[in-house]
């Protein structure tokens, strides 16, 4: 069972840069969702006016 | 700890418009499978030891860096050929997830060598070749920042994924004659799917393979879905402007 | 064609006429590239190592460092006083312009080596006269593959903002195939080797050179288009 930090090292690196990545996508989905809803609120409001 | 990112993943596919649903599970599937193959199904190499086991991690990273980065240039093509918005995106999320995976293959490739070779980095061919096209569409990622949003942007970048892609195999080429005059330890050459590799560690390597181009797919359809939504930000902006 | 090569022709004069008024681009090229040589020359002991080993890496280094503010200059100066949208006006080829523009930066890279190569013998005592042929034949079809990949890059990065920036990241690890086909064979053609031993090194600088010379053809309307 020698090297097996090295082993989890790796599969850290692998499965952190993955989900790392994903976090990234889920912010920027979640700010530009945040902007577009708002961006259809008041396109709505300005147009019933 | 692929339980979480499968979670995160569940949240994004509920909220985006067209969630990749089938995909997702099919990705979730494929991950435990993956898992469970690589961890508990096959066994440990004699020579190597535990470390061995990266290589199923390893590879496949590698593969699917190489996979994106000839997405970038089939996109690249098709824009230039068809001015069409789609593949400026395509292209765009390949590069992005190409080179996340082009990282991991940089830095688990020195995690994997530093035991069994006792070296941290040494100048293979594969090795040289990983580190060049890591710079090129490191280049090519900056380049689409540093260009202002528009087809300009699309043209520039298109035409660097043509070029890039082209230059692979002359890269290629060289390092490989050129590693051949430095006298190197020939390594990593027994590792091919077929020579000298059991049977269980061939399939546990092909499921892995098969898992990770799902996730590759997978972080490319969530990198695709955050493109389109910009641009109809950016028509709605636009909309608004014109009727006032 | 005959027309083509006119407007080529036109390009090329146009572009040796403003280097001759200004004498800014060769000077400070080549005064740049004796810096580079100097440098490394100051980085790396020579009582210790094979001058014929490194030498070549050191000229080449210079060559493509040196090489890179030309190529930056070329496009900018068309950039100022809108001088690209006149060459864009006129009626002549895209390709034609493109054209043009690389063979004038080859024909400033091929000066600046030659004026380049005595230093370095010089400073490295090397014996340039006995392979000279080989040796001129190896900086051509170097230069060649350079100037092709250098002039559609810099004509697409003079667009960006961060130019100078922008065109060693995108050109240097493009360049790698000719940094390092272009090095070995220096080196093999100065310790008076036959070029016919490394003819694959050859065939793969000529590749390169062919390759993107055909892509610059096909894109090049792409980036000269506003």
């Amino acid at each position: 069972m020698k090297n097996l930090g090295f082993l989890f090292a790796a599969n850290l690196a692998i499965w952190g840069g993955i989900v790392f990545y994903v976090f990234t996508l889920m912010k920027r989905h979640r700010d530009l969702r945040r902007d577009l809803d708002l961006l259809k609120e008041t396109l709505n409001k300005e147009s019933s006016k | 700890m692929s339980s979480a990112e499968e979670t995160d993943e569940q949240e994004i596919a509920e909220k985006s418009d067209e969630g990749p649903g089938l995909l997702l599970w099919l990705t979730a599937a494929g991950g435990i499978g993956m898992l469970a193959a690589v961890f508990i199904f096959v066994p440990t190499e004699r020579t190597e030891g535990i470390v061995q086991r990266i290589m199923y991690f390893h590879v496949p990273c590698a593969w699917v860096a190489f996979f994106a980065f000839f997405i970038v240039f089939i996109c690249s093509i098709l824009f230039l050929w068809r001015r069409e918005r789609e593949w400026d995106i395509y292209a765009h999320a390949s590069a992005e997830v190409g080179m996340l995976f082009c990282s991991l293959v940089l830095i688990t490739g020195p995690i994997w060598a530093k035991p069994i070779w006792g070296i941290w980095w040494t100048w293979d061919p594969r090795l040289t070749l990983t580190l060049v096209l890591w710079l090129i569409y490191a280049a090519y990622l900056m380049l689409r920042l540093q260009t202002g949003e528009g087809s300009t942007r699309a043209k520039y970048s298109a035409i660097i994924g043509i070029v890039g892609a082209l230059d692979i195999p002359l890269i290629h080429f060289s390092v490989l004659w050129w590693g051949s005059q430095h006298p190197s330890p020939k390594i990593i050459t027994s590792e091919g799917i077929g020579t000298g590799i059991d049977n269980s560690m061939g399939i546990t390597l092909l499921v892995s393979l098969g898992a990770f181009t799902l996730i590759y797919f997978l972080l490319v359809s969530l990198r695709v879905n955050i493109e389109k939504m910009k641009d109809e930000i950016d028509r709605l902006k636009k909309q608004r402007l014109y009727s006032h | 064609m005959n027309s083509y090569l006119g407007q080529i022709k036109a390009i090329l004069w146009k572009d040796f006429l403003t280097e001759y008024k200004t004498r800014e681009l060769f000077s400070s090229m080549f005064v740049f590239a004796v810096l580079v040589i100097l440098i490394f020359i100051f980085s790396v002991d020579l009582s210790l190592v094979n001058s014929n080993e490194v030498g070549p890496g050191v000229l080449w280094v210079a060559v493509i460092f040196a090489g890179t503010l030309g190529l930056n200059r070329s496009f900018t100066l068309e950039k100022e006083d809108s001088g690209l949208q006149g060459l864009l006006l006129a009626p002549i080829d895209r390709s034609a312009i493109y054209f043009g523009k690389m063979l004038s930066n080859l024909v400033f890279f091929l000066i600046m080596e030659a004026f380049i190569l005595p230093v370095f013998m010089v400073f490295f005592n090397i014996d340039l006269l006995a392979n000279l042929g080989p040796l001129l034949f190896v900086l051509l079809i170097g230069t060649l593959g350079f100037s092709i990949l250098g002039t559609l890059l810099s004509s697409l990065s003079s667009n960006l903002k961060t130019r100078e920036i922008m065109l060693p990241l995108l050109l240097y690890p493009l360049m790698v195939p000719i940094a390092i086909g272009a090095v070995r064979l220096t080196s093999h053609v100065l310790g008076g080797g036959e070029l016919g031993d490394m003819m694959n090194w050859v065939g793969m600088i000529l590749c390169f050179d062919v390759i993107f010379l055909a892509v610059s053809i096909m894109t090049i309307d792409h980036i000269l288009e506003e």
